[in-house]
């Protein structure tokens, strides 16, 4: 290591839009150099532009190019990176990513791999929540027959949910009121779930049907210190994808609040976690319980929301601890202020079932203001390809009160202007303008069954 | 002459390669693009500006805008390095990133020199990714015109390593 190409940092970027042109920034922000790994899609984007050195790992598919852990890995050393920052999505759960990096020498921006693997399979996982008494929905082990989970899911309790223990994301899951219901679904979601993750290994939880989506974002220094920078509301989901996010969870108690944080800093000081994590949690309303559902060992795509109500920049972080730069980590030092809201913005046309919108964007004006930020690889004249993800932007707002960010968020969301390709910026105006979201009066379900509904009646 | 940009067009064109699709007719601010999978296929009806036909081989000339051939995944055409060696050339891009190796082992004879003959399946270089070698191959006949390259360095996705004379 006593180069003297290895004197700076150098961070390798391993993904794209938003989140590598973040890491590039907060990087170049620091001191660091920057190389991001593009495919031939991305050649010429801003991330592309911003970072020190980009380099072509392949061709446009993900498989070919973002997917490969080898010619990522491969790069970043040929082009003599000292750290690796995998973004969210793409390699970034991937032990085998952290893995080759720690055996080339290359510190890994997240988990070790040995963390990775156990907080992403959902049974062992689960089994970890379990050890560090962590409250969970009655739930199995693996289901391999039909049968089976319908004896197991009589034992439960209607309704169930069956989950695939190697994913998330929604592939896998479905949920089942009566025994009929479970066998017409089972053998779907294993096939599903063996074409996804390539593991059609099924569990079956209760499924709780009004609930919240709740997550505590937590930080470990990978020696056993771990604090967190609170929780975040993520109830307003299409499909299990998220749309909007919140911090702090308005609906909570203070003193729920301070449980569901303990309960998330027990789970992952338990393995001595490193680095940006988030616990998920279902939150019943009506019985104020909370219940472990995942682990993401990863920096989110929400964080933003907590970064602003804690002021602190999540991705420095993440990047001062890689590098051996960090100072110690003190929950006393974490103080939150204000509302946040995160929406966003998707290429994809609510009016036409969510169909991608991929294309040319000819006009782009995201708005700006105090208490405004907008994280985003986009600009006016860039192509959105058809190959990955379609969210273009991700708006943020932070205000002194919930109402307040509601009201700041209305109007910045008025003045997004996109043209050339189509947005869900319509339909996330009229989330926001709902009376039942400014009452905070939302589940997990209300997107789909209030609120579209709703919208499509008012397009005509 | 056109208002659409060239990236466009490319981008089309790798769509059309990634689909399912046979044929794709497209008309929209002067111009007007035609893309098949079947290199016989004939262009529908006049054109009323520009006009890309969608070759079946890699060494067919373009039309009046550049774009790939639609069955090959690499599109020599694009680049600027292509453009700039003569129509009896091909070039040889990386097929990924990875470091670009003239011999089969350190000190060994190298695959290949400038002003070798070569044919379609003549072994070129090898490019390694994390001790995984691949073999790169000529894909056509002639001579080696130009190494593009130096032993042992770093090469991306689609970066010409050869430029192999045609005899044809």
């Amino acid at each position: 290591m006593a180069e003297p190409a290895k004197r700076h940092d150098r961070i390798f970027v391993a993904n794209r839009g938003e989140i590598a042109l973040r890491a590039i920034e907060a990087a170049h922000a620091m001191g660091m150099e920057t190389v991001l790994g593009v495919s031939a899609a991305d050649r010429d984007g801003r991330g592309a532009r911003t970072a020190g050195r980009a380099v072509v790992l392949g061709p446009a598919p993900a498989r070919d190019s973002y997917l490969r852990p080898e010619l990522v890995v491969h790069a970043a050393v040929a082009t003599g990176c000292t750290a690796l920052h995998p973004g969210y999505g793409f390699l970034s759960e991937r032990p085998e990513l952290a893995e080759m990096c720690a055996s080339e020498g290359i510190a890994f921006v997240g988990p070790t791999p040995e963390s990775i693997r156990r907080v992403g399979d959902k049974l062992s996982a689960r089994a970890m929540a379990r050890e560090a008494g962590v409250a969970m929905t009655s739930g199995s082990e693996a289901v391999d027959t039909v049968e089976e989970a319908i004896e197991i899911a009589a034992g439960i309790g209607y309704p169930v949910i069956t989950k695939a223990s190697a994913g998330g994301g929604g592939r896998g899951m479905a949920v089942a009121h009566r025994p009929e219901e479970l066998a017409e679904a089972f053998d779907q979601a294993v096939t599903v779930a063996r074409e996804a993750f390539g593991d059609g290994t099924l569990f079956i939880e209760r499924y709780v049907e009004v609930a919240r989506h709740l997550e505590v974002q937590v930080f470990g220094d990978g020696v056993g210190g771990v604090v967190h920078f609170g929780e975040r509301d993520c109830s307003i989901q299409r499909r299990y994808q998220k749309m909007l996010e919140e911090a702090p969870a308005a609906v909570l108690s203070q003193e729920t609040r301070e449980r569901l944080h303990m309960a998330a800093v027990t789970l992952l000081g338990s393995i001595g976690y490193r680095n940006a994590g988030t616990v998920e949690f279902l939150y019943d309303s009506r019985t104020d319980e909370f219940f472990f559902m995942e682990v993401n060992a990863r920096i989110q795509v929400e964080h933003p929301v907590s970064e602003m109500i804690s002021g602190t920049d999540l991705v420095r972080k993440q990047l001062a601890l890689a590098t051996g730069t960090a100072g110690t980590l003190d929950q006393a030092d974490i103080r939150f202020d204000g509302h946040a809201i995160e929406v966003r913005i998707i290429a994809e046309d609510p009016d036409r079932d969510f169909m991608p919108s991929p294309g040319r964007i000819t006009r782009w004006e995201p708005p700006a203001g105090p208490g405004i930020r907008v994280d985003s690889a986009m600009e006016a004249g860039a192509m959105v390809p058809p190959f990955y993800d379609s969210m273009i932007a991700k708006l943020i707002v932070h205000a002194d009160s919930r109402e307040a960010a509601i009201d700041r968020l209305s109007a910045a969301l008025d003045n997004f202007r996109v043209e050339g390709i189509a947005t869900n910026i319509p339909l996330l105006r009229f989330i926001v303008a709902h009376p039942d979201f400014r009452a905070n009066a939302i589940t997990t379900r209300w997107l789909e069954t209030v609120l579209l509904p709703a919208f499509q009646d008012s397009q005509g | 002459m056109s208002t659409v940009p060239p990236g466009d067009i490319e981008a089309l064109v790798t769509l059309f390669q990634e689909s399912g699709w046979r044929e794709m007719h497209l008309q929209a601010e002067g111009v007007e693009l035609f893309l098949s999978k079947d290199g016989t296929a004939q262009f529908p009806r006049a054109p009323l500006a520009a006009t890309v036909a969608a070759p079946s081989s890699a060494t067919a000339a373009p039309a009046a805008i550049p774009a790939a051939p639609a069955v090959a995944p690499a599109s020599p055409a694009l680049s600027a390095a292509a453009a700039s060696v003569p129509d009896n050339c091909v070039v040889v891009r990386a097929p990924s990133l990875g470091t670009f190796y003239r011999a089969p082992k350190p000190g060994a004879p190298a695959f290949c020199e400038v002003g070798q003959a070569v044919d379609a399946d003549s072994q070129l270089c090898l490019i390694e990714v994390m001790k995984l070698f691949t073999t790169v191959r000529a894909g056509a006949t002639g001579k080696v015109r130009e190494i593009c390259v130096n032993d042992g360095e770093m090469v991306e996705f689609d970066q010409p390593l050869f430029v192999i004379e045609s005899h044809g």
